[in-house]
């Protein structure tokens, strides 16, 4: 289960936490709505490591993990532009992941390929990245994300950048895997229904403090 | 990155930039002060205005670099709004090749204007003009630089300007000269204005054009001070002159920081869109810009070819004797040493640099190698290290130190515009920053870095005032070598010459080719 503990952050004079405390457990994806500065993307990054938090604690199965660097965390982080390598091929996007663990580049070819297959990507392993459309470089940004097998799944606005119809169909997509994978997730998003279609809680943040919302 | 990593980057060309560039520059502008050397007390910064010789040099150095700047302008201008408006069949690799000056020697430059311009120029035969012991020369020279600097600007610039801007004003009744001058006009000037700080400072304190095209009555305080310290051994009176210079430069590299860190690029949703000429007077002013670039950019480097092909035998076979063989090897491997650690130093700059509090004071001070003038510089290093003049060491990493802002500039430029978001997706997939940096980081960065190492080679295999400063008879390198052919008497000497200035055009040329290769990029990147 993914803890935070009276997590505050101050940006400018003002809370983006304030003594905040949230779970998360596995399997469970747990929403976080509100408005565009609240401090939402921040939030996620002190989960992942990638921001330090002025206070508080972030805790993994009752392990303290505050002060491990990202890399050691074994969470994923995905950004509303996907933010795929684009030096790299969709195959060796995928199994960027599995070669950090020290996987040889082979297997974890090989792993990405399967992956891939699973996603309907296969045909795409040796394209470039920007070659693909929207869906597509979504789904690539996922399932590099689910390959390493995360702890903690972190969606930063997955769908905004792709249209109505896409974002429903990926949306169940998205779930499926979630849920069959069994990893405690954390959507930030500004899209209530979007939220509400995902999300088993939702809370709202302003003002450096969560209201639950369902 | 944190913050103690990014200190103990910036150490490295922080110590290199201070022991190579201020430290000699203070022990200078302490002589200059004083007007001693060694005690004794000879001349003072401001006895230097009672000196009509040495006050013509600064007011003429001052002059010329600011009549550079009108003419660039002039001329720079309008080849720059052509460029950044209409489309027309090889635009392209206009905009490609205005690069090219930037690859050139100086000394090869100052080849090209005399093979047009000199006594036997191409054009001065042809016109009957003779420019020698004229100013022309030497702003014919200058622009073959520094116009391409201000077209480029203008172009970057021009690409700022939003469409719908110039549409709503031409909407409101503007004509299109009033749209240029009240919505192009404010968004291009403070560009325009930073390109021509660097304009100044390159033409202010320059030394190899100077040095062939200024003759006795126009070579400016840059070749004033190289006379002092080599042939007259008065070193009160150039430490005097170099300080000014440095006040003097010291300046307008101020205004040219100032300028520089009020500009931001805009967000270009709506570019200009490019237009076919289609009336006569577009087809007039695409071709009149041609011609402008072709006369001050193009036709010095054709002459010099022309030159080198008309050749007597003599000279060709003077490209296989010994000493060129010999002054070719040494460009090659000061040039490759010096390339490898402007890119150590470059890079641990720009990355040392980062994106936080004071990256803007780190940014500006990649600049100063830039700025400062190379024979300020090698005159300081022979008085803060008289014992180490002879060393190759010094040489070398005067060099580099001169050559690496290139690198840097170009790496933060790159790393300016890459998403932080990449690195932080591989930190969470697995990634320790020293990962990252190598997996992602530098493959993304790798054309930037290329693009500042070919400009850093550039610079250090057409390095000429330093060498001539610091340099020993057996360290000859081309530019030297093509100076000490100029120097002496005799048609076989001067074909030589221009021989060697393309020889070291190729080679610099090539080089760039090599290292910038685009094709070199997308076969990793595949």
């Amino acid at each position: 289960m993914l803890e935070l503990k009276s997590i505050s952050k101050r940006y400018e004079n003002r809370f983006l936490a304030d003594k905040l405390s949230l779970s998360v457990s596995r399997g469970e994806i747990v929403a976080l709505l509100g408005a565009s500065g609240a401090g939402k993307s921040s939030l996620l990054k002190i989960v992942a490591g990638l921001e330090q938090a002025d206070a508080g604690q972030v805790f993994f199965d009752q392990q303290d993990i505050t002060q491990l660097p990202p890399e050691k965390r074994h969470f994923a982080l995905m950004f509303q532009d996907f933010a795929l390598f684009p030096h790299l091929n969709v195959l060796d996007n995928v199994a960027f992941g599995l070669i950090e663990q020290r996987l040889n580049k082979k297997t974890a070819r090989e792993q990405a390929l399967a992956m891939l297959a699973r996603f309907n990507l296969a045909t795409h392993a040796t394209d470039k990245v920007t070659t693909l459309s929207g869906g597509e470089q979504q789904r690539v940004a996922l399932a590099r994300a689910l390959i390493t097998q995360p702890k903690v799944l972190l969606l930063d606005e997955p769908f905004s950048a792709l249209d109505a119809e896409l974002r429903q169909s990926l949306r169940d997509e998205f779930k499926q895997h979630i849920s069959h994978m069994g990893i405690a997730t954390i959507l930030v998003t500004h899209d209530e229904l979007e939220a509400r279609a995902m999300a088993n809680r939702g809370f709202r943040l302003t003002a450096g403090q969560l209201t639950p919302v369902w | 990155m944190k913050r103690s990593s990014r200190v103990a980057l910036l150490l490295l060309p922080s110590a290199a930039v201070v022991l190579m560039l201020l430290l000699p520059m203070l022990r200078l502008a302490a002589e200059g002060w004083s007007g001693s050397v060694n005690g004794s007390v000879e001349w003072s910064f401001i006895t230097i205005w009672q000196d009509d010789f040495l006050k013509w040099r600064l007011l003429w150095s001052f002059t010329q670099a600011v009549v550079t700047c009108v003419l660039a302008l002039v001329f720079g201008l309008p080849v720059a709004w052509v460029l950044a408006r209409f489309e027309f069949p090889g635009r392209q690799l206009v905009l490609r090749l205005l690069m090219l000056p930037f690859v050139v020697p100086t000394l090869v430059a100052a080849l090209g204007v005399l093979a047009l311009w000199g006594p036997q120029g191409v054009f001065s035969q042809a016109l009957g003009i003779d420019l020698q012991d004229t100013p022309w020369l030497l702003l014919y020279g200058n622009l073959f630089f520094n116009l391409c600097l201000v077209i480029r600007a203008g172009v970057d610039a021009l690409g700022q300007v939003n469409a719908h801007c110039v549409a709503a004003s031409r909407s409101l009744g503007a004509t299109p000269w009033r749209a240029f001058w009240r919505v192009e006009w404010p968004v291009i000037a403070p560009w325009l204005t930073s390109s021509l700080c660097l304009v100044f400072l390159y033409c202010f304190s320059g030394f190899g054009l100077a040095l062939v095209l200024g003759g006795q009555r126009y070579a400016t305080v840059e070749v004033e001070i190289y006379t002092l310290v080599a042939y007259e051994l008065k070193l009160a009176q150039a430490s005097s002159l170099a300080l000014w210079m440095l006040v003097l430069t010291g300046l307008v590299a101020l205004a040219y920081a100032y300028v520089e860190k009020r500009l931001s690029v805009a967000t270009r949703l709506h570019p200009v869109a490019l237009r076919h000429p289609k009336t006569a007077l577009d087809g007039l002013a695409v071709f009149a810009s041609l011609a402008i670039l072709f006369f001050f950019c193009a036709a010095p480097i054709l002459a010099i070819v022309w030159r080198a092909l008309l050749a007597d035998s003599q000279a060709w076979a003077a490209l296989l004797d010994t000493e060129t063989l010999h002054a070719l090897w040494n460009t090659l491997r000061f040039s490759a040493v010096a390339l490898l650690i402007a890119t150590v130093l470059g890079i641990a700059h720009a990355l040392g640099t980062g994106t936080g509090r004071g990256s803007v004071a780190w940014r500006a001070a990649a600049y100063l190698p830039l700025i400062a003038s190379p024979v300020t510089v090698a005159f300081g290093l022979l008085l803060l290290y008289p014992d180490w003049t002879a060393s190759l060491s010094l040489l070398i990493a005067a060099y580099a130190v001169l050559a690496y802002p290139f690198v840097t500039k170009a790496m933060t430029a790159g790393l300016g515009s890459l998403p932080d978001n990449l690195g932080q997706v591989a930190r969470t997939l697995g990634a320790s920053p020293w990962r990252t940096f190598w997996r992602v980081t530098l493959p993304l960065l790798s054309p930037a870095l290329r693009r500042g190492m070919a400009f850093a080679a550039a610079t250090a295999l057409g390095e000429f005032a330093v060498t001539l400063f610091l340099s020993r008879p057996e360290w000859t390198t081309l530019t030297t070598l093509i100076y000490q052919r100029l120097g002496k008497p005799g048609a076989v000497n001067l074909d030589t010459a221009m021989l060697l200035a393309c020889l070291l055009m190729l080679l610099s040329a090539l080089v760039f080719v090599v290292i910038d290769s685009p094709q070199r990029a997308d076969k990793r990147n595949d």
